[in-house]
């Protein structure tokens, strides 16, 4: 059934229209922060510089991607759409009277480089606090601001294996896993940070008043295990990896599939499941076998049952099992790849999931949306900005300095 | 110290396992979160694991731990009295958070325009499987259906063995702190605005979000990355991340130029104090080091040395060298590691919530620090019905009577 048609006309203006983001951020994580800012409206000027360039400026995995262009890599133009480019040499003392400008006119400031770097250059919280006493700062990293851990630095299989989770995926047989594509934490804490500054704006409306905030990877991730920290200082048990199973399901799993590497997921939970699964596969004879009768019986007898759950699957494509089980009220899905989930699934499709937006040199491809929708505000995606594509209009319009004092600045090489 | 960033305002929670991160988001803003639970309680409250391993509707850790911060109700919206009662708390609430089929709330005449008739600056964020309108949004899911359609299961576990989950509920997690973005943007809108907006997320979507390599891949060369189990394939050469030591595994992960120069160079000379051989003295200028450019055959020498020198050290061993040495070396962390984790104690991350019936057990106290608010957990996850009698008596002015009427009504 469609949900109901809605009253409401989509503003043309985002959630965040009027909102200025100073964006220190880079890799991953910053990146992502001031995206979901930006794409919501937000005006958000990337700091960035062409002689230490964001490593998604110079990642060559693409055939459009050269060596000699900053301009031309896909990853940087999914993370960074609906900004400016400012490109500043931070090292250059002229850069820092146009950075004060910034620090004035911004509303919020994001930044994840490794903890004291902001502090080395000058540029922490504390001294854009003097310049602009209600700025809202949100840092971002991988152990936090403070602790022994601080300056450790590291990537996203780090943050993995320091949350917990790395140790709970996988076999209990083999070396826990990671998604070879995927990666967790890159993705999650951005989502974090963004709430925290938007939470911060809303603050700063009722009372006035900027804040500090920061977020770690290891803090915010390690949440997703509570149950399990729970459960040791509950129960004295250390969960492992148990493949596909979980306690309370069976058959809960991935079973193969007609084809090459082709695979679905079955979850079956409660006895009603079970019989539902039982009388969508006609009712084989093996089903009424005491062994699976009860769900204990099932958990006991968990290998066999898979065996022969498999034994079904196998022939079926993937696709067709999902919407056959699904009919009968069972909780079934292909287990989906990238060809899948972009040309082929009507869902995601549906839902937008990938948006064409025009990029100056790669041309026209799909970029990922926010991964949530506002009714009545939705997000608006633009084409990531070139290097240093801003330096005139954010000098000129936005601070409004006169033209002998940006060429002056050009001159000075403060835009590299 | 002031409260949560967002203390003052409000919002209805009538989630199951679906959304339950995205309402201890918010309460750990400041916002007051009340769960609503039908009478008798929602089924998620027997999700194992249970307290001393006894199933109980108070007893599952799973629940409790995904529920601190929160008040608690029961109301049966579907009874015409509980209705009338939930329309109430609609008009003095901020936010409703919600899980259900799409279109459920619409049939019982709660849909988004009843809500928004009662209250216009309304924030509904609904978080369902696979969003709200399309295909398949009647599918019936859970985490591992879920995610099996985003594409990130096809791409996790050994290439030797089928697909394998994630930890726990990667995906149920990851779309709760989407769903509180995108209310938290909702209701600065609905500030500045005056208008409120209908949130919807998509767990198969947010999980799809992360596939950015896989996606590229795929979109612009046609190639389909495939599950690589503990490797990874940053490049031509296929290199391991993943190691086994005496008591535990670890992450290790070599990395070239200036970015991975010291660490390479620290396990190279860690190395060279046990081993006769150690190819890794092969790269004679780690600031050199092309990784993308390392052979296959070269990397094999490489892992057939380094993976049997891990195994001769503890976790302990390897956290301690790593501080050294700067290796770089990071353990799989285990509960009992993250409690005892100096960095967590240090930064206060653990605080002791009181339950009645778990007693004294630590919990996560924050998803963020702030310098000026606390964003924290304050308090343990709600009994069944615990807040009904100060919501109903001393929020909403309900008499005993009325109280009793909706009792003998089955609508709380």
């Amino acid at each position: 059934m469609p949900s109901e048609p809605t009253s409401q006309a989509p503003s043309a203006m985002g959630a965040l229209a009027g909102v200025k983001v100073l964006d220190f951020g880079w890799a991953i994580v910053g990146s992502l922060t001031g995206k979901f800012l930006a794409d919501h409206g937000a005006e958000v000027i990337r700091v960035e510089s062409a002689s230490r360039p964001d490593m998604t400026r110079v990642d060559r995995r693409y055939s459009k991607s050269s060596q000699s262009s900053l301009d031309d890599k896909p990853w940087f133009a999914h993370f960074n759409t609906s900004k400016h480019s400012l490109s500043l040499d931070l090292k250059n003392p002229r850069s820092r009277e146009l950075l004060d400008r910034l620090i004035a006119w911004a509303d919020v400031v994001n930044e994840n480089f490794t903890p004291g770097t902001l502090q080395r250059l000058g540029l922490d919280y504390d001294y854009m606090k003097t310049i602009n006493p209600d700025i809202i700062f949100i840092s971002g990293s991988l152990f936090g601001q403070t602790g022994p851990l601080a300056e450790e630095w590291g990537i996203d299989g780090t943050g993995a294996a320091i949350s917990g989770r790395l140790n709970l995926t996988g076999w209990p047989d083999r070396v826990p896993v990671t998604p070879s594509s995927g990666i967790y934490g890159d993705y999650v804490v951005p989502l974090m940070n963004a709430t925290a500054v938007v939470a911060a704006l809303a603050h700063r409306e009722k009372t006035g008043l900027g804040q500090y905030m920061e977020a770690s990877m290891f803090e915010v991730t390690a949440q997703e295990i509570t149950p399990a920290v729970l459960d040791w200082q509950s129960n004295g048990r250390l969960a492992g990896r148990t493949g596909n199973r979980v306690s309370n399901a069976s058959p809960h799993g991935v079973f193969p599939c007609a084809g090459d590497d082709r695979w679905c997921a079955i979850a079956v939970f409660s006895d009603q499941d079970w019989n539902d699964f039982v009388a969508a596969i006609g009712g084989p004879d093996w089903a009424a076998d005491s062994r699976f009768a009860t769900f204990e019986a099932r958990k006991a007898n968990e290998d066999e049952l898979e065996r022969l759950v498999a034994e079904w699957t196998s022939p079926r494509d993937p696709h067709e099992v999902m919407a056959y089980l699904q009919e009968r009220g069972v909780r079934a899905a292909a287990v989906q790849g990238p060809a899948d989930i972009i040309d082929n699934d009507p869902q995601l499709r549906e839902r937008g999931f990938l948006q064409t937006v025009e990029h100056s040199v790669l041309g026209p491809f799909g970029h990922q949306m926010p991964p949530f929708r506002l009714s009545a505000t939705p997000a608006q995606l633009r084409p990531a900005p070139n290097m240093g594509e801003h330096n005139e209009y954010i000098c000129t319009e936005l601070l409004g300095m006169s033209d002998p004092e940006y060429i002056e600045l050009l001159l000075e090489d403060v835009f590299r | 110290m002031n409260k949560g960033l967002l203390s003052g305002a409000r919002a209805l929670d009538l989630t199951d396992e679906t959304g339950f991160i995205c309402g201890k988001v918010l309460g750990e803003l400041g916002i007051d979160v009340v769960k609503v639970e039908r009478p008798g309680g929602d089924a998620s409250r027997l999700i194992p694991p249970f307290h001393q391993d006894v199933p109980g509707v108070e007893r599952s850790l799973y629940w409790k731990a995904f529920n601190t911060g929160k008040r608690g109700i029961t109301l049966d919206i579907e009874n015409p009295k509980g209705a009338e009662v939930f329309r109430e708390l609609v008009s003095r609430v901020d936010f409703v958070i919600e899980s259900f089929e799409p279109g459920y709330l619409q049939r019982i005449g709660l849909g988004y325009e009843a809500l928004r008739a009662i209250n216009p600056k309304i924030v509904i964020v609904s978080i369902t499987p696979f969003g709200q309108k399309g295909p398949y949004s009647h599918y019936r899911s859970s985490e591992l259906i879920a995610i099996a359609m985003s594409g990130v299961l096809n791409n996790t576990g050994d290439p030797d063995r089928p697909p394998v989950k994630e930890s726990l509920d990667s995906g149920l997690f990851h779309a709760g702190v989407s769903g509180a973005l995108g209310g938290v943007m909702a209701y600065y809108h609905s500030m500045i605005a005056g208008e409120g907006q209908q949130v919807d997320v998509s767990v198969q979507e947010v999980a799809a979000s992360r596939l950015t390599s896989s996606i590229l891949a795929w979109d612009l060369e046609r190639v389909s990355l495939a599950r690589d189990g503990h490797k990874s394939q940053m490049g031509p050469t296929s290199t391991d991340w993943f190691w086994a030591c005496k008591d535990g595994h670890l992450f290790w992960h070599m990395l070239g130029g200036a970015f991975g120069a010291p660490a390479n160079q620290a396990l190279s000379d860690w190395m060279d104090e046990y081993l006769d051989e150690n190819p890794l003295r092969e790269v004679r200028d780690w600031m050199k080091f092309d990784k993308a450019g390392i052979a296959q055959e070269q990397w094999n020498r490489f892992a057939s040395a380094i993976g049997p020198f891990f195994l001769r050290f503890t976790k302990d061993e390897i956290r301690e060298q790593n501080l050294k040495r700067g290796t770089n070396a990071t353990v799989a962390n285990d509960p009992h590691d993250l409690l005892e984790s100096e960095q967590l104690r240090g930064r206060g991350y653990w605080t002791h919530l009181d339950d009645p019936v778990l007693g004294d057990l630590k919990f996560p106290k924050y998803f963020f620090q702030s310098r000026d608010t606390e964003n924290f957990s304050l308090t343990a996850a709600p009994q069944l019905g615990a807040d009904n009698e100060e919501i109903y008596r001393n929020e909403l002015g309900l008499t005993s009577e009325q109280i009793d009427e909706l009792r003998n009504a089955h609508a709380i």
